[in-house]
């Protein structure tokens, strides 16, 4: 079967030694480099493919020339206005302090979800004005059960994607896209869900259940944004 | 830039330092030209359809994608947080190009596009995939697919 592979990571296609590799210097996640740039995505797509007329194999390596446009920050990009909220201390005043600012969000969430279309918000099969009551619970050492997830580690993984889908679409609500780094940084810099999943983590791993603390240590935080 | 070096640590090494299958040998299969080819989607990102259970760490399954699924139906269930979501948030043809493939069709770069996708999680050892790649291979070969587009995260 003829087949054509992108790839971000260069050292890996040499290594696999696919038939055909088109290498693209784009951040992990996009593949096609940029979303909604439509010429964008078919110069990628087109040298890919491209790549399935040529016979001069066995392997066949290119190098995609272009960085993508959505790269740099955007300058101007201003997230959602959010509440000044204290860190709590207790479960109760997680939940509470959560639910603040979920619904300061809500305005920004469905205007993104007209935007694009679409959410991506999904994977804990728990309804945001759900979320709260349920961080807090987790926060307070309980391990609730969701149906759908066979244990209650994957009921928070899933959760804190949700909590970070829901947080990425209201960050780009309006304006033009800003950088998965200004995304990135606002989330963990600036809202209090950002410390919130941070706390969840500290309370993950420091729990009698093996799957708390795996999931906690490795799918909750991304290293560059844990404290300290 | 988007290079290896802007991969924030651990990531980096993570990645560059990744134990990778060699082979023995490099099939290597030409084809009709691009214009008659029959072009299917696999990607690595353990894309789901809302509502479905999301894939397991570690999970070696593949599951088809009906090219008729609406954007959104589906969800990104891969389990690493070490990659940008934030892109596909905005537009799913970033990491599943089936917009894009049809467009390449309606204008006659392709020939068409398949009927079903595919999908498996990343961050998985290939070996717990061999089942799953005999799979994909018959339906493949069941809708004539002559051209398959490897999408990672």
């Amino acid at each position: 079967m003829p087949c054509v592979a992108i790839g971000a990571v260069r050292v890996q296609m040499e290594k696999t030694q696919p038939p055909r590799g088109l290498f693209v210097p784009f951040q992990l996640g996009r593949p096609l480099g940029e979303p909604e740039d439509v010429a964008f995505q078919r110069r990628v797509l087109s040298q890919a493919l491209g790549l399935l007329e040529r016979t001069d194999g066995p392997v066949i390596l290119a190098d995609f020339p272009d960085d993508p446009p959505g790269w740099s920050d955007t300058p101007g990009w201003e997230p959602p206005v959010l509440p000044t909220l204290a860190t709590p201390t207790d479960p109760t005043g997680w939940r509470d302090a959560f639910a603040t600012e979920l619904a300061a969000l809500r305005p920004a969430w469905a205007q993104a979800r007209a935007r694009f279309g679409r959410s991506t918000v999904g994977l804990s099969f728990v309804s945001p004005e759900d979320w709260p009551a349920l961080a807090a619970a987790f926060a307070g050492g309980e391990l609730p059960a969701v149906a759908g997830h066979t244990t209650a580690a994957l009921t928070l993984r899933f959760l804190c994607d949700d909590i970070k889908a829901f947080y990425g679409e209201a960050g780009q609500a309006v304006g033009s896209a800003p950088s998965s780094r200004q995304v990135d940084g606002w989330f963990w810099r600036a809202t209090l869900a950002g410390r919130l999943l941070v706390a969840l983590r500290t309370m993950a791993m420091a729990s009698d259940n093996n799957a708390m603390k795996t999931v906690g240590g490795r799918f909750f935080v991304p290293v560059p944004w844990l404290p300290g | 830039m988007a290079r290896l070096e802007d991969i924030p640590q651990p990531t980096r090494d993570a990645v560059a330092n990744l134990p990778c299958p060699s082979f023995d040998t490099h099939p290597f299969v030409a084809g009709p030209p691009l214009a008659q080819r029959r072009v299917a989607i696999v990607t690595s990102a353990a894309l789901i359809r809302r509502g479905d259970q999301p894939f397991a760490f570690g999970s070696g399954e593949a599951r088809f994608i009906p090219a008729d699924i609406p954007a959104a139906e589906q969800l990104i269930s891969h389990v690493s947080i070490n990659f940008d979501r934030s892109g596909f948030q905005r537009d799913r043809n970033v990491v599943f190009p089936i917009d894009r493939l049809r467009e390449l069709a309606a204008d006659g770069v392709i020939g068409s596009v398949a009927d079903t996708h595919y999908t498996v999680m990343g961050s998985t050892d290939p070996a717990a995939m061999i089942e799953s790649v005999g799979q994909i291979a018959g339906q493949l070969q069941q809708e004539r697919v002559d051209a398959v587009l490897l999408t990672p995260v």
